[in-house]
């Protein structure tokens, strides 16, 4: 595992391509609206064609925040809070998606046992390198990296 | 008809203090593992064994599902209360959250019912038609702890000026 990163580092995620039956297949399942579903509907619609939910873009992100604290060595457990959030574009059918992570300030508490509270900021962005969304939240980091590792 | 609806009404008509319940779901175990296979296929959120020793002690739902089932409950209780109301005029989508907080494990077989207040109109004017509509959401499971909460600014359409249309 490598060292983890120090504080007020700056971490990019791999790159996920968002394809229509993702979009469609979650919307169908938690976000039914015609701009999520439908083409046609989404083309006469605020966004103007075929995007994925919110919910969606934000449960992508997470996944890979996960992913690339893992990677650089530190045991990410789960996201406890959002203090804000917000959808700046959407995200359209085909577009690439990845995070860039800016670590804040760590927390000695959090309320999941074995686990430190870790600031993070959080850009998602497309491939043109725009920002769809943005993101704070914390996420609970374990104390003990093995037991991460093990599980 | 009567206006308990949260579609057909202009941003000009949904009061402040206004509350909905949305509904209540039972997760499932597939349900929660299917989410984490995609949002978080790490073995402790996918597989029951791996979990029963790690930081949760037993597998959990992802944070998300349970925030994404909030949206779910919210369209259906919105179709159900705005039948025929399909032009998608006064259907804004959210623009932000706040201050969402997710406060205890849900298992499989757990039972959320998800809440819904107004509690402000922010004082905007979005690309010259639209309003938002700031509401305090909450879930709360069978043992009516609550489970999770949020703040989201969604857009709601105002009403054009010398309208006639309730």
């Amino acid at each position: 595992m490598a060292t983890p990163p120090l504080p007020n580092s700056t971490l990019c995620s791999d790159t996920i391509a968002l394809d229509k039956n993702a979009i469609v297949a979650f919307a169908a399942r938690f976000d039914p609206q015609p701009y999520h579903l439908d083409a046609d509907a989404a083309a006469q619609s605020i966004f103007g064609g075929l995007c994925a939910s919110g919910w969606h873009i934000a449960a992508l992100a997470t996944r890979l925040v996960s992913e690339t604290l893992l990677g650089s060595g530190m045991p990410f457990v789960q996201m406890t809070s959002v203090s804000h959030l917000k959808w700046l574009q959407p995200t359209f059918v085909n577009e690439q998606v990845s995070v860039r992570i800016a670590l804040g300030a760590m927390e000695e508490e959090s309320r999941i046992a074995g686990t430190h509270g870790q600031a993070i900021e959080v850009d998602v962005c497309n491939e043109d390198g725009a920002v769809v969304a943005k993101m704070t939240a914390t996420v609970a980091i374990a104390r003990d990296p093995k037991r991460a590792v093990a599980s | 008809m009567t206006t308990l609806y949260l579609r057909d009404r202009w941003f000009e008509d949904l009061p402040v203090g206004e509350f909905h319940v949305f509904g209540s779901h039972t997760f499932s175990e597939l349900e929660i593992v299917e989410f984490a296979q995609t949002f978080d296929p790490r073995p402790e959120a996918t597989d029951p064994e791996h979990a029963r020793g790690n930081h949760s002690q037993g597998l959990v739902a992802s944070p998300w599902l349970i925030t994404a089932m909030w949206m779910r409950k919210m369209v259906d209780y919105m179709e159900v209360y705005a039948q025929g109301v399909n032009d998608g005029r006064r259907n804004g989508a959210g623009v932000a959250i706040n201050d969402l907080h997710w406060f205890e494990p849900v298992r499989p077989g757990h039972t959320l019912t998800y809440t819904y207040e107004i509690i402000a109109k922010p004082d905007r004017v979005i690309r010259e038609k639209w309003g938002l509509i700031r509401s305090r959401n909450e879930a709360f499971n069978q043992y009516s702890s609550k489970v999770m909460q949020f703040e989201i600014d969604i857009l709601a359409e105002r009403r054009p000026v010398n309208s006639n249309d309730a």
